[in-house]
């Protein structure tokens, strides 16, 4: 394994994301949590652009950030007073949780380690086409405009029902 | 000829009947139902005056089968023998002249139409009880009549005393259908037929039995005989008819007194081929006892209606002496004069009563016929405030006053034809010789029966006459009592006297009608000895008292004296010669007959009795002078003398408080007692089973459901409850925990398949 | 910088995203928890169309773009939910809305 700046940053992404993520889930201050998780959605999105998905990583800084997280810290301000702003965690959940998720991290990582097909397959290096123009085009012209339209309208409905839910109930 | 006939006599009056009876269906008046009715009773006189040309010896019934059920079949017929012909002119005659009368008597009634419909009726039911040739066609109208009668005593059914009386009529005839029945169903178990007539029909089996069936064949006959007692008015059912006389008197004329009442002795008649010596004997011993008790009854009566309703009574029982000895031929003659003069009299006294019911009237208003009508529903009402029933009477309380002789007297001058005809008819019923017909018939039953009682040498029958004779003599007493206080003498009530009046043609041309009838001349033209011949009866001289050997000698003697009667006393007023040529064949025919009642004259128990009677009756009419219009003798001091003969006449043999005390009490108590087993006994047993039922048997299983099958449901809810209960605490709520499950799930799966 | 070093991290994230769904007793902390999940299976999709399909081939990336659009979506209508759940239940502590508890 050669240590080159691109593994280095690519690593040290990698190892951002992680760490924060970790932070995420143990941390007990939900509004130090959500601060965490946007740490994470940042390292996922450098690790698109290790992946040459450039347009997927725009989309993930765009949505999640300056979307998801905000949705989320509003949710925090609206429900969470502020002895609520500790996430309350009980020890034998947490057993319990943690074991399972260690038998199943241990299961993936297995399975990961064993697959055959996945050994050994390194990234060469070389350089792609930006893919927005063909993003574009698969979905506007190509054979993803059915989904896209289904999720424009999945989209929509999620909004209105959301507005819908939320709103304080009127009684007449 | 015949059957056309025999159908028209009995289809006019039903057809009259049946007018009313659609026209009160459709609501709807018949506008001259009384003209209808009397129309249909003359064409059936007619008729049965034609019908006697045709009358043969030893005819055979018309008979059509009637309703078949299984092998036993029933026929219905026709049976028309001398005896059929006299019934039937007796009753369409006396009934046609009842008609006629009624129309005055109950002019203006309000249910005017309704009376004559039930006329109609009740000539139909006696009619067809008459021709019927089968004990069940005799039956079906014998209970016709009955119901007639019930229908016209409480004709006036306003009066508790008529509603009571028509209950009483038909409840005490009932007792003696009863009897009947049993008789008609014992001949029916033995003979399998109810005909009478023919090679299968009753009388020619019965002539086939032997003297071992005789006890058997006596008690059915008695039983039969019954049915007579009931209808016939005999003692001890004797009580209803003088209550029937809460009817019209028209009706009481016509059923009470002449047709209906003489259907116990025609039935009589007509089974006397079965009537056994034993069971004749008992029919003989009714009749006296019968003959006797209503006639000094009648003595001390004062209700004119009351008198003539015992005198009845009293003649009835003559007629079934007459039978009951076996003189036949003399008591179906008495019972065609009885007809005769006893309707004569009832009508008579209608006309008296009338007259004072008009008085009402006068008292009101001027003597048209519309008031007239209004006087006989005045006259009811006054009737419905003075009489009650009869036990009432019996104690000496109240009589309708105009059916009070105490308030007649004097009559004879007021209204001449009712006395003229009225005394005719007393003068018959009380056996005044030669002239009139009572004379004969009531001397052949005396004859009859002293002769019998010679022939036999039998103290029975010689009881029996004496019986018979000491009730002719107080039969003329009572009579001429009757004549003396109504039409003799100075009057009682001026104020009733002063308004009585003659009656109107409507009314008294009846009366002479059957004051003609009362002469023996004009019976003799229809009844003839020699045309009625008497049946064979049963063995009647096996036994005791006649040696079987004096049987041909005594037929010698009967034909001997048939022979000569043909220029005998009774023959003297006109056999016709139509029939004396009959009588030959009849004679012919009837060679075994060993029975000659009917004939008298010359033999010397005929002659006996009718010198005794004429004694007897004269004494009769001589006290009765010397005690009603001549006043030498004082009734009142010999009813002093006599109190406690006079009581028991007053109260009538105490029947009625007999009945109340003993049959009506019994009957109440009986019920009581039943009652008293039903609330007890039965509603016990039925309580008891319930008991047992709800406290037993149904709290077993109540307890069963409760514990056993409801316990296992319960246990096994209780059960799935607690499994529920259980297993319910997986179902946290919280959905992390589910998840955890979900996970630990999916790990162990990709454990397990690893593995594998 | 081999595919096994994006599914290892997608995997650690995967797991991460699991335990704080399974222990945290916070509705928007579980909600934290189920974008990690989304993050890891869009990194996977993006990480397969990289190494196992043709590199002209970019399905994997539209799919993950499809996700994103869902993830916010569901985090939308997600605390739509919690607001709702909270003027209930006056708390967003799952295991206090326990209506369905047996």
């Amino acid at each position: 394994m050669e240590f080159t700046l691109k593994s280095l940053i690519f690593y040290g992404f990698a190892l951002l994301t992680v760490t924060s993520g970790i932070v995420v889930v143990t941390v007990r201050n939900i509004v130090h949590a959500a601060f965490s998780l946007m740490v994470t959605l940042f390292g996922v999105a450098g690790l698109y652009v290790f992946l040459q998905a450039d347009f997927l990583a725009a989309t993930q800084v765009i949505v999640y950030v300056g979307g998801i997280l905000v949705l989320i810290l509003f949710g925090v301000m609206m429900t969470s007073d502020r002895l609520e702003m500790r996430i309350h965690i009980e020890r034998g959940q947490l057993l319990l949780g943690g074991t399972i998720a260690l038998a199943l991290l241990m299961l993936l990582l297995t399975i990961i380690a064993k697959t055959p097909q996945w050994k050994n397959i390194v990234d060469e290096g070389e350089q792609l086409q930006p893919t927005t123009e063909r993003i574009g085009n698969l979905i506007l012209n190509g054979q993803f405009l059915l989904p896209f339209e289904v999720v424009s309208v999945l989209l929509l409905v999620a909004l209105i029902g959301a507005a819908l839910i939320s709103r304080k109930e009127v009684r007449d | 000829m015949v059957i056309p006939l025999i159908s028209l006599i009995l289809l006019c009056p039903l057809a009259a009947f049946a007018v009313f009876g659609l026209m009160s269906l459709a609501r709807r008046s018949v506008p001259r139902q009384d003209y209808l009715s009397t129309a249909a009773m003359l064409i059936a006189l007619v008729c049965s005056l034609l019908l006697l040309q045709h009358v043969v010896p030893n005819p055979s019934p018309h008979t059509v089968e009637w309703i078949a059920i299984g092998n036993v079949s029933f026929s219905m017929g026709f049976y028309l023998d001398s005896v059929t012909a006299i019934m039937l002119i007796v009753v369409t005659l006396v009934s046609s002249l009842v008609h006629i009368f009624s129309m005055g008597y109950m002019h203006g009634d309000p249910r005017y139409p309704r009376f004559f419909a039930f006329l109609s009726l009740f000539s139909f039911s006696m009619l067809f009880l008459v021709v019927s040739d089968n004990l069940l066609g005799i039956y079906i109208g014998w209970e016709l009549v009955g119901l007639c009668s019930y229908l016209l005593i409480g004709f006036w059914f306003e009066k508790d005393s008529a509603a009571n009386a028509c209950k009483k009529a038909f409840l005490t005839t009932r007792v003696g259908d009863v009897g009947m029945f049993i008789g008609m169903m014992m001949l029916f178990t033995k003979f399998d037929t109810l005909a009478l007539y023919g090679e299968e029909g009753i009388f020619a089996q019965a002539a086939g039995l032997n003297t071992g069936d005789m006890v058997w064949l006596s008690i059915a006959g008695v039983l039969i005989f019954c049915g007579a007692i009931g209808k016939s008015a005999q003692v001890p059912l004797h009580t209803w008819l003088p209550d029937a006389m809460e009817g019209p008197t028209p009706v009481s004329a016509l059923i009470h007194a002449a047709t209906m009442v003489a259907a116990g002795v025609y039935l009589t008649a007509r089974m006397f081929p079965i009537l056994t010596e034993t069971s004749s004997l008992a029919i003989a011993y009714i009749g006296g006892i019968t003959a006797l008790v209503a006639a000094t009854i009648a003595i001390v009566r004062f209700d004119i209606k009351r008198v003539l309703a015992y005198s009845t009574i009293s003649q009835l029982g003559y007629m079934m002496l007459g039978i009951g000895v076996g003189s036949y031929v003399a008591g179906l003659f008495h019972l065609t004069t009885h007809a005769f003069f006893k309707a004569l009299l009832f009508l008579g006294s209608g006309s008296v009563i009338h007259a004072f019911h008009a008085m009402h009237a006068h008292n009101h208003d001027e003597h048209d016929a519309h008031e007239h009508a209004h006087a006989g529903a005045d006259g009811h009402e006054h009737t419905h405030e003075h009489g009650d029933s009869e036990l009432a009477h019996a104690h000496g309380s109240e009589i309708p006053p105009d059916q009070d002789m105490r308030n007649m007297g004097g009559l004879r001058h007021k209204m001449p034809i009712t006395f003229a005809t009225m005394l005719i008819a007393t003068l018959s019923i009380s056996g005044v010789p030669v002239l009139f017909s009572g004379f004969w018939s009531k001397d052949a039953i005396l004859g009859g029966v002293l002769e019998r009682a010679m022939e036999w040498n039998s103290v029975h029958h010689y009881l029996l006459f004496g019986i018979a004779l000491f009730a002719a003599g107080i039969t003329a007493f009572y009579m001429f009592r009757l004549i003396f206080m109504t039409f003799f003498g100075e009057p009682r009530n001026q104020e009733m006297h002063d308004m009585a009046h003659e009656s109107p043609k409507v009314m008294t041309v009846p009366l002479l009608v059957l004051a003609v009838l009362s002469f023996p001349i004009v019976n003799k033209l229809w009844f003839n000895d020699a045309y009625v011949t008497p049946p064979k009866q049963p063995h009647v001289h096996a036994p005791a008292h006649a040696g079987l050997q004096s049987v041909p000698t005594r037929d010698g003697i009967a034909r001997l004296q048939n022979t000569q009667d043909s220029k005998g006393t009774f023959s003297l007023f006109g056999v016709s010669e139509a029939l004396a040529d009959e009588k030959t064949a009849v004679e012919d025919g009837a060679h075994d007959t060993h029975a000659d009642e009917g004939h008298h004259g010359h033999s010397p128990a005929h002659n006996i009795a009718m010198v005794l009677s004429i004694i007897v009756a004269g004494l009769g009419i001589l006290l009765s002078w010397l005690f009603y219009h001549k006043r030498t003798l004082s009734a009142a001091s010999v009813a002093t003398t006599f109190r406690p003969l006079y009581n028991i006449f007053w109260n009538k043999y105490y029947f009625d408080e007999f009945y109340n005390g003993v049959l009506v009490a019994l009957t109440v108590w009986k019920a009581r007692l039943f009652a008293q087993f039903d609330g007890s006994v039965v509603d016990g047993i039925v309580n008891g089973v319930g008991r047992v039922t709800r406290d037993g048997l149904a709290a077993f299983t109540g307890a069963f459901d409760n514990r056993v099958v409801d316990g296992i449901v319960n246990r096994v809810a209780q059960v799935t409850w607690a499994i529920g209960g259980r297993i319910r605490r997986i179902q946290t709520g919280a959905i992390q925990t589910y998840l955890l499950v979900v996970l630990a799930g999916i790990v162990a799966l990709i454990l397990i398949f690893r593995a594998l | 910088m081999s595919l096994q070093n994006y599914l290892v991290i997608s995997a650690i994230l995967f797991t991460l995203g699991i335990f704080a769904v399974l222990t945290r007793r916070n509705a928007i902390s579980i909600l934290m928890g189920i974008e990690l999940i989304l993050n890891s299976c869009n990194l996977n999709f993006a990480a397969f169309s990289r190494f196992v399909t043709p590199p002209e081939n970019i399905d994997g990336q539209i799919i993950a773009i499809f996700g994103i659009v869902l993830a916010a979506a569901e985090a939308a209508v997600f605390l739509a939910i919690i607001l709702a759940i909270y003027r209930e239940f006056g708390s967003i502590r799952p295991n206090e809305v326990d209506t369905l508890k047996g």
